[in-house]
């Protein structure tokens, strides 16, 4: 068992590893701190993030210099309409042995790094997308009846884009429902234009320093699960999450919006999704326990895509971030 | 760690009380409440003292069901810590710090959580951190009650006198009722001595009941007044009737005395004629108690207009003053008996007995008979079974109502059973107080004006055929 004087250690070196790659990612990436919190607190959860904006915001700089930042390999899959699932994983290839024999070589894909952008992952077909998907789900690729490990920690960022939907193969609710996070990225600020104007246009500035390696992360990574969470504060996140089925009553007890425009509710990796999500954030808030607060921060981007909308959301504009922020209002803390 | 637990059930020690204290007020403010919802109710109580004590009946009934449902309970508990970490923004801390603190197992993270907790709240008061806060029913209880007591002292839990009926009432409320159905009395016939008593007698019943004087003090009022409206014997007029004449007979003759104003009226030429002293005795056949009066003053002697109508007008007064003295008397005896027993409703005013359907104690085994001249079968004749009377159950009143028309009508009135023994009551109280109910019945009797004059004919000619 650790001391007392150990976990304190252990928290404050988590909260500075984070502080330093916030400010390292600072340097390369203008904005989104909330959105690379969030990208950190899923890889230390062990996490995939599912990213949705518009082209030309950032997302493939954020990722790479995430990879530089941890020390992680990094690789990019543009998703097309003709990529095949072999394209992602590998395949056995033919080649000569040192003795001159023709053996079957497996060859790894770009599935086979730390950090995998999924670049438009909704313009490949099912059949591609569940081929990463599966990936993501066992840690792992079974080629020519032989599964090959993936590289750990691993961690998928597939991003889509919300407004070109013609051409495109959305992803299935299951499949939806494997990612940690879904993450919105916002148009930037009039001053962080600007900025991203200076730093883009300038000289190239030296590129991110390594602030955490693949062993770090995996620290952390224990680290959050043992972050202990009150009964009081676990029972709120299952309310919360309760309380996103249209079947459930919210806390005031009058029907709300997801009884209204909600067809079927939260999972269970949802819940999953929302205490780890708060634990990590604890920790990297130099915090011993999960508070309220944690709970309720984590609920938009661990539940927003695993709300299914029923077509009357659709056409009265309703949102399942809306939805959720009204049951974050509605349901009490302690019953 | 054992400080941290003890800080812990410093708070909730702290959080209980108050919660008690809410509850209180919650049932004190709910108690008084139903207390003067109910107030109207307070009538149906079998002792006036009672109303007094509603509200600690209603607060021993409810206050269980207040204190089950205001129960501590663990999210109680969780809830206060909860509040205790909002206040101090001990980011849930404390609440994860008391869950660790009842749990076995320790490790490292929690040992950390438990820690730092116990520096949080090591120097905090609870009384300070979390504050009595003064909820509506903690307001509400003192109003509520200062409006119960006004509204009690004020008698504002008596708006159905009706209702007052159903329990005991005091003496003063009893003499103030008999008062006014003495002042009914006598107003209706004329009696100006007892319409004097029965005034001073309710003005006496009102202030004693508005002053709330204890009961002995009314009743030597009472006494004291009786005494004053004593008629004496050596001022008694020397004709006046003697005790002989029953109070029936005096009110026949005073019936008789009001006919024989238009039955006595005679030409101008026939006055002093034998001619009229001849129709004037034909006349009075049919007026048997007054011609008994005039033969007994005028034996054998005609009057003149002038000298019959002195008559008559003597007459009337002599009977007037004597039904108003025995109405007195009556009334005084009346009293003296009620402000002698404790209940002297029972046995005296068997309308209100047959209201509970009791028997009557001083009436068992009596049965009053009437010896006015009821209507028989056919007018000048009586039944001989008259006299047997049915066997009837004692109780309520049997009274048959007589119809209008060809003699069929007849009254009778029965009182319990009649059995063997002797009476436990005097005669005189007997008597009196069974002369004041029948009396009363004949007063309620209502009879239309147009039907008035035939009937006071119809039992007038009763008299006649009785004569013949």
């Amino acid at each position: 068992m650790q001391s007392v004087e150990e976990i304190e250690q252990r928290i404050s070196s988590a909260r500075r590893s984070f502080d330093e790659l916030r400010a390292e990612m600072a340097r390369v990436i203008v904005g989104h701190e909330s959105l690379i919190e969030q990208v950190f607190i899923a890889l230390v959860c062990g996490g995939h993030c599912l990213l949705e904006g518009v082209p030309g915001l950032g997302k493939t700089l954020m990722v790479r210099s995430l990879g530089e930042v941890l020390s992680l390999s990094f690789s990019r899959i543009q998703f097309t309409p003709d990529l095949m699932p072999a394209d992602i994983t590998g395949t056995n290839m033919l080649t000569d042995d040192p003795s001159g024999r023709k053996v079957f070589e497996f060859q790894r894909g770009p599935v086979f790094a730390h950090i995998v952008l999924a670049d438009e992952i909704n313009r490949a077909t099912p059949k591609t997308q569940s081929a990463l998907l599966e990936a993501m789900q066992e840690q792992s690729v079974t080629v020519g009846g032989k599964m090959h490990r993936l590289e750990n920690p691993f961690m998928v960022l597939a991003t889509q884009n919300p407004i070109e939907m013609e051409g495109t193969y959305p992803l299935p609710e299951a499949q939806v429902d494997r990612f940690f996070f879904k993450l919105l990225l916002e148009f930037p600020s009039r001053a962080d234009l600007a900025r991203i104007a200076d730093l883009t246009t300038a000289a190239p500035a030296s590129g991110p320093r390594e602030v955490l390696d693949a062993a770090g992360i995996l620290h952390v990574r224990q680290w959050v699960r043992e972050v202990p969470l009150a009964e009081v504060v676990k029972d709120y996140a299952v309310r919360l999450v309760m309380s996103t089925h249209p079947q459930q009553r919210q806390g005031n007890g009058s029907g709300g919006l997801a009884q209204r425009f909600v067809l079927y509710g939260s999972s269970p990796r949802g819940l999953q999704s929302v205490i780890l999500a708060a634990k990590a954030r604890a920790l990297l808030a130099g915090r011993a326990n999960v508070s309220f607060d944690d709970i309720r921060t984590q609920l938009l981007p661990s539940l927003r895509h695993r709300l299914i909308l029923n077509l009357e959301a659709d056409a009265e504009g309703v949102t399942a971030e809306k939805i959720l922020t009204e049951v974050a209002a509605q349901v009490p803390e302690v019953e | 760690m054992e400080a941290l637990v003890k800080k812990f059930n410093e708070i909730l020690g702290w959080e209980r009380r108050k919660r008690r204290e809410q509850t209180l007020a919650m049932i004190g403010c709910v108690t008084f409440a139903f207390a003067i919802v109910f107030l109207p109710l307070n009538g149906f109580l079998p002792r006036d003292w009672l109303r007094w004590t509603v509200p600690g009946i209603l607060f021993v009934v409810l206050a269980p069901w207040f204190f089950y449902r205001a129960k501590w309970r663990h999210q109680h508990s969780a809830r206060a810590v909860a509040a205790l970490d909002k206040e101090l923004r001990l980011a849930e801390c404390a609440v994860t710090a008391w869950e660790i603190s009842g749990g076995a197992e320790l490790g490292g993270a929690k040992l950390l959580v438990l820690q730092r907790a116990e520096a949080a709240l090591r120097n905090i008061a609870a009384r300070q951190i979390l504050p009595r806060s003064v909820s509506w029913p903690m307001y509400g209880v003192v109003p509520l009650v200062l409006l119960w007591l006004a509204l009690l002292w004020l008698d504002f839990d008596r708006p159905y006198p009706e209702a007052r009926h159903l329990g005991p009432r005091n003496l003063a409320e009893r003499v103030r009722e008999y008062s006014r159905e003495l002042q009914d009395k006598a107003k209706g016939e004329g009696l100006r001595e007892t319409l004097k008593f029965g005034q001073e007698l309710e003005k006496t019943a009102q202030k004693s009941y508005e002053q709330k004087t204890p009961e002995e003090s009314l009743r030597k009022e009472v006494a004291g007044l009786a005494q004053q409206f004593t008629v004496p014997a050596s001022r008694q007029d020397k004709n006046a009737f003697s005790s002989g004449e029953t109070e029936q007979t005096l009110k026949d003759l005073k019936t008789e005395l009001e006919a024989s104003r238009d039955l006595l009226q005679f030409p101008d030429g026939a006055k002093n004629s034998d001619e009229a002293n001849q129709r004037l005795m034909e006349r009075l056949s049919g007026l048997p108690e007054l011609k008994r009066q005039f033969d007994a003053a005028n034996p054998g002697a005609g009057l003149g207009s002038s000298e019959l109508k002195a008559f008559l007008d003597k007459l009337d007064q002599q009977v007037t003053k004597e039904l108003d003295r025995r109405a007195l008397i009556d009334a005084q005896q009346y009293l003296e008996q009620m402000t002698k027993q404790g209940s002297p409703e029972r046995g005296e005013n068997y309308a209100r007995s047959e209201a509970t359907g009791e028997p009557d104690p001083n009436a068992a085994g009596l049965h009053e008979k009437s010896f006015s001249k009821l209507p028989g079968k056919e007018p000048g004749q009586q039944d001989a079974d008259v006299r047997s009377l049915p066997d009837l159950r004692s109780g309520p009143q049997t009274q048959v109502k007589g119809i209008l028309g060809a003699g069929e009508s007849s009254g009778l009135m029965l009182k319990g059973n009649p059995s063997g023994g002797k009476s436990a009551l005097a005669d005189s109280e007997v008597v009196a107080s069974y002369r004041r109910q029948a009396e009363q019945e004949l007063n309620s009797e209502r009879v239309p004006e147009e039907l008035k004059e035939m009937i006071k004919n119809y039992f007038l000619s009763l008299g006649e055929a009785k004569n013949r």
